[in-house]
């Protein structure tokens, strides 16, 4: 008989990588539908572009990444790149590019998503090290990338802006129409269902929240951060409604819930397990962080909307909050004294800071 | 899934039902003349004398104390042989030729109950540590010193909370027999002063908590009682134990005598029963068979039984083509070999062959599923991270050395990376 050496434990419970990462496709099926269904063709050629650039991408990077065979024939030597190579190199990307496709405008033209989902896979992850070795949200800095490399075709200035974007809710607010009139070009019901103008996959609240619920249930997402977040948004904007718009401090927090790229962040990206600290209340404050910088762009920034550079900008910090001389798996009293501090400070801020058109 | 894993699928309920067969006629019979414990040994025997069941036959000497060694047949001396013992290192072991008489030896005779009433303190310590009793459920430390604290004692607690999926013998002792298990609880009060005495056991047992409380009507004068514990994994760790049974929090790397506890697993007190009783040292343990690569027998065998007898006794290994992993003991934390030539000591209640299942290890996506489950609250992926580049202070930032080796977090891995191995080689590394 032949006996094999290995090291306790011998039983491995019957989970996988990729079940979870199936499950956040899953999730994002209702989103994508949606997305098809309002914008037909546009959509299923940006989605398909996205997912085959970011996934060909991947697989392009991941044999550059990985070294030869020394023998055999230039097909062998290319075979031996890729023995590692395997389905979570498919599903990752995939996701990735999904997210992306999900967050551009329907009419961005093919180059710009092209160069978007091209810069997020190859600098955003593959320079990085691939699958579990990225600090930044691929799909976000591909986006990111776009808005500022390409600025114009999302701020008004290029020539056919409504063919583009569209005015959304925020950059209406923005532009001076102000609350609570802009309620009347964009109905709270309509933004909720998802028939305003908006990226692809921000738009529908509803299918977002299916995805979601979907998720959490799968617990293929952790609910500290999407809970952690949504709390200290919410927050945040109540009180500036609070002294904004006393009587109407209801239907602008949904406002703000409601539009741009918020819900589709907080659920599908925040969660994504690579760029999130790696403890309870790390994932907690992380949460929260994202919110409170999504909030101050928001209210006191430039632009009319920060999901995904506040993504970008926490996603810096997640080392930080993950450095082993303060990071603890047990919600200690002091993590949760500063994290109401840390609330009630912003909260200030943002009470006492708020003005103009926002 | 992101989640704290704290059931774990036990595999008992078929074990249970097997019969306990009791095994007795093995033609030789091996005692390791040195132990994990106790890298020394000797013998004090010669070759073609004759001895009997419970006879010292040899010393093993450990660092602070010493442990004798019995004979569990009567027979005669016939030379040394190496084998594997509990801890999957070859040792030497002294054989001696069954008989099949068992005679006892002259000194084992019961003690009345009136001179077991007399007894004093150093007087249970000093049979206990002529028993050469240790721990059964494992760690095989010697009972005498645990018992001889200096410390006031509030509570004796008994684990049979036996966490671990696959074993059973704990299980098997208490339901076959609660009167050893509570009276040599009893006896551990008396030595130790305690008041209160508790047996924990897991509560989906329900059959094990009647039978306990039926039996423990019998001794209406001590207060014992049995409590029920989570069904988690690794509530049978002592100090997660005691924190549900007693409600007392105990920082790890305290002695648990400072609390005014005392903790013997359920077999050791049986043992202590037996030696205060019947002036008999551990003769008996029961060994099961269990994995897919075996037939699932349970045996009670002789301590000094090779392992092979037995197993060709269950009927062989099933597959035998296939590569297997052996364990003995538990499959969370219990040790790899690599032959079956394994005697039976002490703390040896199962075998486990299970046919090799290669798993392949994808990069870690810090889910964080093992900091979710870590029982002692430690990150392991992130100790993973530093023991890669070798960052000694974060290791000790990390605070690796709290690591109890579970093995939950390898267990829970979505990439089925072996975090487990890595908190081992961490550790060594943290410490050197």
């Amino acid at each position: 008989m032949q006996t094999v050496k290995q090291t306790s434990p011998y039983i491995r419970k019957a989970v996988s990588t990729k079940r979870m990462m199936t499950d956040v496709l899953i999730a994002l099926l209702p989103v994508t539908a949606f997305a098809i269904y309002r914008f037909g063709f546009d959509a299923i050629i940006r989605i398909i572009v996205s997912l085959v650039v970011m996934i060909g991408l991947e697989a392009l990077a991941f044999g550059m990444l990985h070294k030869a065979k020394k023998e055999g024939t230039k097909i062998e030597k290319i075979k031996s790149r890729y023995e590692e190579y395997s389905i979570n190199n498919v599903i990752t990307p995939a996701i990735s590019g999904l997210i992306f496709a999900m967050i551009i405008p329907s009419k961005l033209p093919i180059y710009a998503v092209i160069v978007g989902a091209a810069f997020g896979i190859i600098v955003g992850k593959m320079l990085f090290g691939g699958l579990g070795s990225n600090i930044f949200n691929p799909a976000a800095v591909g986006r990111i990338f776009i808005t500022l490399a390409l600025t114009p075709m999302f701020t008004g200035t290029y020539v056919g802006v409504d063919l583009v974007a569209g005015s959304t809710a925020l950059s209406t607010l923005r532009s001076g129409l102000g609350f609570p009139g802009v309620l009347n070009s964009y109905p709270l019901m309509d933004m909720f269902m998802g028939f305003t103008p908006g990226a692809m996959g921000e738009i529908s609240a509803l299918a977002i929240l299916i995805g979601g619920v979907y998720l959490l249930i799968r617990r293929s997402a952790d609910y500290r951060v999407v809970l952690s977040a949504f709390l200290t948004f919410i927050i945040l904007i109540v009180l500036a409604g609070l002294r904004l718009y006393p009587d109407q401090v209801l239907s602008y927090t949904l406002m703000h819930l409601l539009s741009g790229g918020l819900m589709f962040g907080f659920i599908f990206m925040i969660t994504d397990p690579v760029t999130s600290p790696v403890t309870r209340p790390g994932r907690f404050a992380y949460g929260a962080l994202v919110a409170v910088v999504v909030v101050l762009i928001r209210l006191f920034g430039s632009y009319p909307e920060g999901v995904a550079f506040a993504i970008l900008f926490m996603n810096m910090f997640v080392p930080l909050i993950d450095y082993p001389k303060w990071s603890t798996n047990k919600v200690k009293p002091v993590f949760i004294a500063s994290y109401v501090v840390g609330l009630i400070v912003f909260g200030l801020v943002v009470f006492f800071g708020v003005g103009g058109s926002v | 899934m992101i989640a704290r894993t704290k059931y774990i699928p036990d595999g008992k309920k078929h074990l249970k039902e097997l019969p306990i067969l009791h095994y007795l006629d093995a033609e030789y019979l091996y005692y390791p003349v040195t132990s994990a414990r106790c890298p020394e040994g000797e013998t004090c025997v010669r070759g073609g004398q004759f001895v009997k069941v419970g006879e010292v036959i040899g010393t093993r000497k450990g660092a602070f104390f010493e442990q004798p060694m019995h004979a569990t047949v009567s027979g005669e001396v016939v030379g040394y042989e190496n084998h594997i013992d509990q801890s999957g290192k070859v040792v030497n072991c002294l054989i001696v030729k069954n008989d099949k008489k068992y005679e006892l030896h002259e000194s084992i005779v019961d003690r009345t109950d009136e001179e077991i009433d007399a007894l004093t303190k150093q007087e249970y310590v000093e049979i206990v540590k002529e028993a050469g009793l240790v721990g059964l459920g494992g760690s095989a430390f010697p009972s005498y010193i645990k018992l001889d604290s200096k410390d006031p004692i509030d509570v004796v607690i008994a684990n049979g909370v036996e966490c671990e999926p696959n074993l059973i013998s704990d299980y098997g002792l208490m339901m076959t027999s609660p009167e050893m298990v509570i009276r040599g609880l009893i006896y551990a009060m008396k030595a130790s002063g305690a008041k209160r005495g508790v047996i924990a056991i897991k509560k989906k047992y329900v059959e094990l908590y009647e039978r306990l409380s039926f039996k423990l009507k019998e001794f209406p004068n001590e207060n014992i009682e049995v409590i029920n514990v989570g069904n988690y994994y690794p509530q049978g760790w002592e100090l997660a134990m005691i924190k549900e049974a007693l409600k007392i929090k105990i920082p790890q790397g305290e002695l648990l005598s400072k609390y005014g506890v005392l903790n013997f697993n359920v077999s050791t007190l049986a043992s202590i029963y037996m030696a205060v009783k019947k002036r008999l040292p551990v003769l008996e343990r029961f060994i099961t068979f269990s994995g897919d690569g075996i037939h699932n027998k349970t045996f009670r065998a002789r301590i000094g039984t090779l392992m092979t007898n037995l197993i060709e006794l269950a009927g062989g290994y099933i597959d035998e083509e296939k590569p297997k992993v052996l364990i003995l003991g538990g499959p969370m934390m219990g040790t790899n070999i690599n032959r079956d030539d394994i005697v039976m000591t002490h703390t040896t209640t199962s075998l486990i062959v299970m046919n090799e299942e290669i798993v392949k290890e994808e990069p870690c996506v810090h889910c964080a599923s093992c900091v979710y489950s870590c029982p002692v609250q430690i990150q392991p992926v992130q100790i993973m991270n530093a023991y890669k580049v070798r960052d000694k202070d974060a290791l000790k930032m990390l605070e690796v050395s709290k690591c109890i080796e579970c093995g939950l977090c390898s267990y829970v891995c979505p990439s089925k990376i072996h975090l487990t191995e890595y908190m081992r080689s961490g550790k060594r590394f943290a410490s050197k």
